[in-house]
């Protein structure tokens, strides 16, 4: 259905984020292992692999949240490995997580405004010097949160502690919020575990639009194949925290190699419709 | 701590023993809003409050009567130096997790309590700081002291005849609680308090939204470190000494819920015990001669309640 737009919108060959021999170490165990993959600007990337391959290990070294053991990164251009999280994040690579982190004791409106870039107003001096300007900014942030809500169905919770939600909304919350900073290339993190279908195609449809208007780019952990294969352009795999496998989605699964790391959750080799 | 009072049961009927519980309960309540701040919206459990009074105490007496700074131009310097005394606690430690952080602060707060108790020269040692010289030369308060003169003048002009010698010093701590208060509650509702908010709930959250959370946890022990500081002097004009025994940083400041104001209130010697003591000797170089033997400091667990009770500033 949305292989026109694929098509249509095939990415330009440049890539947004480099990693190049990422290592990290727990211990005795390597969780990834020498990693090398490219996003490309404007894709929509599928990272898939067994569980334990160390797709989530990728994130949180790429991201900052891991000190890496060894390897390169690169986000635009910009070396990143190694560099706080917060830095990298305003650099526009944002990531969201496997177990959610929703702020359970703030309104999930708050949760939202919260991820605004250029809110003057985080800065002391300002709230203080320049209420207005916080003021204003705060009100257009606002109207940007509760639009992103309505995508998301959560309009009608948007005043509620974010504890309430159930798992679902706040998967959905945490990638609204990831998207309130207006990412350059977003990284998620199974993004649609637990979310009901109706939503979920929501989701990856947005996912479509942003790509389409605003030329974000998308890395994103998924184990449903169905998903993977209709909806990603790109597909890296990994296993035992290498990558494995990396091409075009049709391309990927007839992929021998892959085809073995799948073997005993056999998922992929399954799914041969679509 | 009931047999002391069961003597001298008639301080209750003493409008000067409320005023200098008043006077408690405000410098007790400035102690609070820090800690909320830092406590109950950052996340970061600081017990070293104890220790931000001490560097605030000692370094305004010392300011006036070891480096001949007036008594007002000691107050920023000092306030000044508590900042930076908060900040050098955050630096190194808050890179640790939270019971560590915790534990962290209260070696610092003890390390100025203990440098208080045995750098003679600068501190005074055991006997705290008061005059310059044996009582000869100025005392550190002599300016408020005149100050608080001329607001007994007022009161008297308003109508109260006699006002208490702690009168204009709860009035002027209950002002700055109040100007605390409204401080803290607008810059919490401002988006810089949401990103602390934040930090609380998830540190790696706000980290992957963009918030250099390390700066702010350090802004946030600032602001505690300088409205400590104040509670500080005040704890120092109320009890005409800084003394090192008046800053132990005991676990027991955090009762009550720490988000809730006045939550967090407690005395370092607590109870009534020390308001018999004679507020103000009128030959101050005897001052160390009684202060407080032994048994004032023998009370165990304090009567905080006492001085919540008074100072009515909070649900329990
Ligand atoms: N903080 C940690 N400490 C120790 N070992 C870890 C840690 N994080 C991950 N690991 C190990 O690293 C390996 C890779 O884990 P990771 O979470 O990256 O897998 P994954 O590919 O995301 O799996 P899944 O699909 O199940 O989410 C696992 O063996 C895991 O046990
Ligand atoms: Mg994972």
């Amino acid at each position: 259905m949305n292989d026109a737009d694929v098509d249509a919108e095939r990415p330009n060959g440049k890539p947004i984020l480099e990693a190049a021999g990422v290592v990290k170490r727990f211990g005795g165990i390597r969780a990834v292992n020498g990693a090398t993959l490219d996003v490309r600007e404007g894709s929509i990337t599928a990272l898939i692999g067994p569980n334990g391959a160390g797709k989530t290990t990728f994130f949180n070294v790429v991201t900052g949240f891991y000190r890496p053991d060894g390897g390169r990164a690169a986000f635009q251009g910009d070396q990143i490995l190694g560099a706080r999280p917060h830095a990298i994040a305003r650099l526009g690579m944002v990531r969201t997580f496997q177990i959610t982190k929703a702020l359970a004791r703030m309104p999930v409106i708050d949760n939202m405004t919260l991820a605004a870039p250029d809110q003057p107003g985080e800065r002391l001096l300002n709230v203080i010097a320049h209420p207005r300007r916080v003021r204003r900014r705060e009100a257009e942030v606002r109207e940007q949160a509760i639009e992103l809500l309505e995508v998301f169905d959560l309009a009608r919770v948007a005043e509620d502690y974010a504890g309430t939600l159930s798992g679902g909304q706040r998967k959905l919350l945490e990638l609204a919020r990831a998207l309130m900073t207006r990412p350059r290339l977003l990284l998620l993190d199974e993004p649609m575990a637990g979310i009901n279908p109706t939503l979920g195609r929501r989701l990856l449809d947005h996912m479509q639009r942003l790509r389409a208007d605003e030329g974000v780019s998308f890395l994103f952990i998924e184990h449903d194949m169905e998903v993977v294969m209709n909806h990603s352009d790109r597909v890296i795999v990994m296993a035992e925290g290498r990558v494995i496998a990396d091409g075009e989605p049709h391309e990927v699964r007839t992929d021998q190699a892959v085809i073995d790391a799948y073997l005993g959750s056999g998922t992929v080799v399954e799914d041969e419709r679509a | 701590m009931i047999l002391p009072l069961g003597l001298t049961l008639n301080f209750f009927t003493d409008t000067g023993f409320w005023i200098g519980v008043g006077v408690l309960a405000g410098i007790y309540a400035l102690v609070a809003l820090g800690l909320q701040l830092n406590v109950g919206y950052t996340g970061m459990t600081n017990f070293g409050a104890a220790g931000f009074m001490a560097v605030g105490a000692y370094a305004m007496a010392i300011l006036v009567l070891k480096a001949g700074f007036s008594f007002w131009l000691s107050l920023p310097v000092a306030m000044l130096i508590a900042i930076g005394f908060g900040l050098l606690v955050g630096l190194p430690s808050l890179r640790l997790r939270a019971d560590y952080f915790a534990i962290a602060t209260i070696a610092l707060a003890e390390t100025v309590r203990i440098i208080a108790q045995n750098a003679d020269s600068l501190t005074g040692g055991n006997q705290g700081l008061f005059c310059a010289e044996g009582g000869a030369g100025a005392c550190y308060n002599d300016a408020w002291t005149n100050l608080s003169t001329t607001i007994e003048g007022w009161l008297q002009s308003l109508g109260w005849t006699n006002p208490e010698s702690l009168a204009p010093l709860l009035i002027v701590v209950w002002l700055f609680v109040v100007g605390a208060t409204l401080g803290l509650r607008f810059i919490q509702k401002s988006p810089w308090g949401r990103v602390l908010r934040a930090i609380r709930e998830d540190e790696d959250a706000a980290e992957a939204l963009g918030k250099h959370t390390f700066a702010y946890k350090l802004q946030s022990l600032a602001i505690a470190a300088a409205i400590g500081a104040f509670a500080g002097f005040f704890l120092a004009l109320d009890l005409a000494t800084v003394h090192p025994l008046d800053y132990e940083p005991v676990a027991r400041q955090l009762l009550g819920g720490a988000r809730r104001r006045g939550g967090l209130l407690d005395h370092p010697r607590g109870d009534a015990v020390h308001r018999l003591r004679p507020r103000r000797h009128p030959d101050r170089s005897t001052a160390v001669l009684h202060r407080r033997p032994g048994a004032d400091r023998a009370d165990g667990l304090p009567a905080a309640g006492d001085v919540r009770q008074a100072g009515g500033d909070g649900p329990r």
